[in-house]
C-alpha cells in the first residue's frame, strides 16, 4: 500500500500553490468574477505556458500524460485560492471527452485546448432533465442536424466550440458545434458561485463533426464521474481554507475582552469543521487508490455525497463564526461558501448520490 | 385545553381573509407571490392599508391605539396575512421602538412618535451594532456627549437593515465611560435628516443591498429625544431584544414556504421519478412539518403568556434559536431540490435582460439560501441565545 503523492504532483502542488499565493489573491479572482469575461485571458495564457493546461492529455498531442491524482491536485490547490478561470470546463469537460472519444481532427482541438488557443465547453445537462445522464431530449437527427436545448453550460460564454450530448437513434452522440453556427442561439450569465454558464437553443444546427463510435453514454459517465472527483478536491481545498481563515479570524476578532477563540463552544465548533475536512480527504485518496472501474465509480458517488454534507457544514460554520461579516461580500468566506453548497448541488444532490452509491 | 377556534374566532377569521380579498393590494401580491422584491413605496403602501383597517398596532395597548386583541386573535391574524403571503411588517418601528417608547418613554414622545408608527409615516431603523461590538453589544463606542440643550453624537454603527429608506433611528450610545459598561448607554431617537448622519450600504453574499453603515459626525440631537433616563439605555436595549427575538420565528410563512416547495417538486425531476416522490425528500419534508407544529405552538405558548401579561422574556431566545435554524433548513431544502436551475445569478452579468430556461421559482432560490445565511447571526447570534437560556433560564 502507498497512500502518497509522486514526487511529480507534489511539484506541481508546489507549483500552483505558489502561483496562487503570489498571483491569484482575492482581489485578482473577484476582478475576474466581476469582469464581462468572468475569467482573466491573460492568466489563462499564463496557465498554458506553465504547463497546467497540459496535465491530462497524453504526451502525442502534447500533452504531460498526467491522471485523475494529478488533475485531484490542480484542483485541491485551485479550491484553496477559489480559482474560476475555466479549468473544469475546458480541460475536465470538454477536454474530458477529447479524450476519451476520437472526433475527426480531435488531435488539433486538444493542441490548442493545451496551448490555450481555444475553449470548449461539454453542454449535456437539460432544464428539468435532472441528472440520470441518458435522460435528454436534444437529438441529432438523420439528417445530421441538432434541435433541442441545454441549460448553464459551463463557461458557454467564453467558448470557441461546444461538445453537445445528443440522442442518435436508438442511442447517444456527441456532435462538436462551432460558437457561431447558424442554428445555436446563446444566452449567457454568471452564477451564484462567481462562475460564467450559459443556456443554449439548438434548431437545425449543423455540428462541425459528430462522433461516429455508439459508446457516447459510457464516455460521458467517465467523464462527469472525473469531474466529480476534480470538484469533490476543489471543495477539499476550500474546506481546508474555509477552517484555516475562521481559526484566524476567531484568534482576532475580540469580544467580551478576550479573543473569539477562547470560547471552548466556538473551538469545538472549529473541531468539527477540521474533522470534517479531514473525513472528506480520507475518503478522495480511497477514491484516487481504488483501481477497479467500478468500485471507483461506487465510491466516487460516494465521495459527492460525503462532501457535498462536509463541504455545507464547514462553509456554513465559517459563515457564522465570522459573524455579520461572514455575510459581506467584501470578506472571501461568503465566496467559499457559495462555492461549497454549489459544488455540493452540480451534477446532482447528496441525496441523488445516496442513492446511486447505494444501488451500484 | 382546546385547540379549536371559538364562533367569534372564526368570525374573526373570516373577517381577516375578507379584508385580504379586498384590500391587498393586487401588484404587491403578484410581486410577492413571484418572489420579486417590493420597491420601498410598496412596503409603504401595504403598510399604510394595514394601518388604514386600524390592525396595525396587534400587539400594542389599546390606549395607544392598539387592537387589544387576544392571543389567539394575534394568532389567527398574523397566520392569515403569512399564508396570503403578505409582505412582513416592517419590525423597527411597529415592534421594537414602539414598546420601548410606550413603555418607558415620555408623554410628549408618545404623542410625538406612536401616531406615526401606527400610519407607517415614519419608516424606523435600528442603530445598535458596532463594528467591534456585535455578540458583546454593551461595549459599545458610539459617544453623545450633552452641549446645552442638544447631545452630540459621534460613531459609527453597523448591519443597519434597511437604513437606506429610514426616516428616523433609534440609537444606543454611550453617555459615560465610567462603572460597568452596561451602565453609561443610553437609548435616544435621531432623525435620519440631521447633518451629519451618513449611510453607506453593505453588500452581502447574495448581492443585495439591505444592511448598512450609519455614520455619525457631530450630530447635534435634543436632549429630549433621550427615552426614559440617561445611562438606562442598556435596560431598554434588552427589553426590545427580547421583542425582537419573540418577533423572528416566523411559522406561517414557513408553512406557506413549504407547501409550495412541495408542490413545485412534483415536477422537480432528479431522477426518473418525481423529487416530490422521492423517499428521501419526503422524509425531510416530514420531518420539517414535524418540527415546525412543535414550533409554531411555542410561538402560541408565547402569545398566551404575552396576553397574560408576561412580556417575552429569557424564553424568547427559544424560538428564536429555533426558528432561525428552521428557516435555514428551508432554504437549504429548497436549494438541494432546485439543484443546477439554481446556478444563474441575477446581479452585475447575470440573468438581468436575459432569457434563462430556468423555471421562474428557481431564481431566487439561491440568493434567499445565501440571504438566510444571516438569520442565526442577527438579533443576537444563536451562540448568544444560547448562553441567554443558560444563564437566565437554566440558572447556570
Amino acid at each position: 500500500m502507498n497512500l502518497n503523492y509522486t514526487e511529480e504532483q507534489e511539484l506541481l502542488r508546489d507549483s500552483i500553490s505558489k502561483f496562487c499565493s503570489s498571483d491569484y489573491d482575492f482581489e485578482t479572482r473577484m476582478k475576474a468574477v466581476n469582469s464581462e469575461l468572468g475569467q482573466d485571458k491573460e492568466l489563462w495564457k499564463m496557465f498554458a505556458e506553465l504547463g497546467w493546461l497540459a496535465v491530462p492529455f497524453a504526451e502525442e498531442f502534447g500533452g504531460f500524460g498526467g491522471d485523475e491524482v494529478d488533475l485531484s491536485v490542480v484542483f485541491e490547490e485551485f479550491g484553496k485560492a477559489l480559482v474560476v478561470e475555466p479549468y473544469l470546463a475546458n480541460i475536465v469537460l470538454g477536454g474530458g471527452v477529447l479524450r476519451r472519444a476520437d472526433f475527426a481532427e480531435s488531435a488539433s482541438y486538444i493542441e490548442k485546448l493545451v496551448s490555450g488557443e481555444v475553449q470548449i465547453s461539454l453542454a449535456n445537462y437539460e432544464s428539468q432533465k435532472g441528472y440520470v445522464l441518458g435522460n435528454i431530449d436534444t437529438e441529432l437527427n438523420a439528417e445530421g442536424l441538432l434541435n433541442g436545448s441545454k441549460s448553464t453550460v459551463l463557461n458557454a460564454p467564453n467558448a470557441d466550440h461546444f461538445i453537445v450530448f445528443a440522442k442518435k437513434g436508438s442511442g447517444y452522440s456527441f456532435a462538436l458545434v462551432d460558437k457561431n453556427a447558424e442554428g445555436l442561439t446563446l444566452s449567457g450569465y454568471k452564477t451564484y458561485d462567481g462562475f460564467t454558464s450559459g443556456d443554449l437553443v439548438f434548431s437545425n444546427c449543423k455540428p462541425v463533426a459528430v462522433f461516429e463510435e455508439n459508446n457516447a453514454l459510457e464516455v460521458l459517465e467517465e467523464v462527469i464521474r472525473e469531474a466529480i472527483v476534480c470538484i469533490c478536491s476543489e471543495a477539499i481545498g476550500a474546506m481546508e481554507k474555509s477552517y484555516f481563515l475562521t481559526v484566524e479570524y476567531t484568534k482576532q476578532r475580540e469580544q467580551f475582552g478576550s479573543s473569539l477563540s477562547k470560547f471552548q463552544v466556538l473551538q469545538h465548533r472549529m473541531v468539527d469543521m477540521f474533522m470534517e475536512t479531514e473525513y472528506a480527504k480520507s475518503f478522495l485518496l480511497k477514491v484516487l487508490a481504488t483501481e477497479d472501474k467500478d468500485e471507483k465509480a461506487k465510491l466516487t458517488y460516494g465521495l459527492k455525497n460525503q462532501v457535498a454534507r462536509a463541504g455545507k457544514l464547514v462553509g456554513e460554520e465559517a459563515v457564522q463564526l465570522h459573524g455579520g461579516m461572514g455575510v459581506t461580500q467584501e470578506m472571501s468566506i461568503g465566496h467559499y461558501l457559495k462555492r461549497l453548497v454549489s459544488i455540493a448541488n452540480v451534477f446532482g444532490s447528496a441525496d441523488f448520490y445516496l442513492k446511486k452509491y447505494s444501488e451500484s | 385545553m382546546d385547540l379549536n377556534f371559538s364562533k367569534e374566532d372564526q368570525d374573526f377569521q373570516s373577517e381577516v381573509r375578507e379584508f385580504l380579498d379586498k384590500e391587498y393590494p393586487k401588484h404587491i401580491k403578484a410581486k410577492m407571490d413571484n418572489g420579486d422584491d417590493l420597491t420601498r413605496d410598496e412596503i409603504v403602501e401595504w403598510h399604510k392599508v394595514v394601518a388604514k383597517k386600524g390592525w396595525m398596532g396587534h400587539s400594542w395597548p389599546v390606549e395607544y391605539g392598539g387592537t387589544g386583541w387576544d392571543a389567539t386573535k394575534r394568532y389567527i391574524y398574523l397566520r392569515e396575512l403569512a399564508l396570503e403571503g403578505c409582505p412582513m411588517f416592517i419590525p423597527f418601528g411597529l415592534q421594537m421602538v414602539a414598546p420601548v417608547i410606550y413603555t418607558f418613554g415620555s408623554q410628549e414622545q408618545k404623542d410625538k412618535f406612536l401616531p406615526r408608527i401606527l400610519n407607517f409615516d415614519d419608516w424606523w431603523c435600528q442603530g445598535y451594532s458596532e463594528p467591534g461590538s456585535g455578540s458583546d453589544l454593551a461595549s459599545l463606542k458610539t459617544k453623545a456627549v450633552r452641549d446645552g440643550d442638544h447631545y452630540v453624537i459621534n460613531g459609527q454603527k453597523t448591519w443597519t437593515t434597511l437604513g437606506q429608506h429610514a426616516d428616523w433611528i433609534f440609537v444606543l450610545v454611550r453617555t459615560s465611560d465610567t462603572g460597568k459598561k452596561q451602565e453609561g448607554i443610553t437609548f435616544i431617537l435621531v432623525d435620519m435628516k440631521t447633518p451629519g448622519v451618513e449611510v453607506k450600504p453593505i453588500i452581502t453574499i447574495d448581492g443585495d443591498h439591505e444592511v448598512n453603515e450609519v455614520w455619525f459626525d457631530n450630530v447635534r440631537v435634543p436632549a429630549e429625544n433621550v427615552v426614559g433616563e440617561v445611562g438606562q439605555g442598556w435596560t431598554y436595549a434588552k427589553f426590545l431584544l427580547f421583542h425582537e427575538r419573540s418577533s423572528i420565528a416566523g411559522a406561517p410563512q414557513m408553512r406557506r414556504a413549504i407547501n409550495s416547495l412541495t408542490k413545485r417538486a412534483e415536477k422537480i425531476f432528479h431522477d426518473e421519478k418525481p423529487l416530490a416522490e422521492d423517499p428521501l425528500f419526503k422524509s425531510k419534508v416530514a420531518q420539517f412539518h414535524l418540527d415546525l407544529d412543535a414550533l409554531e405552538m411555542t410561538e402560541l405558548r408565547g402569545l398566551a403568556a404575552e396576553r397574560e401579561g408576561k412580556g417575552p422574556g429569557p424564553e424568547s431566545s427559544l424560538l428564536k434559536i429555533k426558528g432561525t435554524e428552521l428557516q435555514q433548513r428551508l432554504t437549504t431544502l429548497a436549494l438541494e431540490a432546485t439543484g443546477h436551475e439554481a446556478l444563474p445569478y441575477g446581479g452585475p452579468y447575470g440573468f438581468e435582460n436575459q432569457e434563462v430556461m430556468a423555471p421562474k421559482a428557481a431564481q431566487s432560490v439561491a440568493s434567499k439560501y445565501l440571504n438566510f445565511r444571516k438569520v442565526t447571526i442577527y438579533g443576537g447570534t444563536n451562540e448568544i441565545q444560547k448562553n441567554i437560556i443558560a444563564k437566565a433560564v437554566l440558572g447556570l
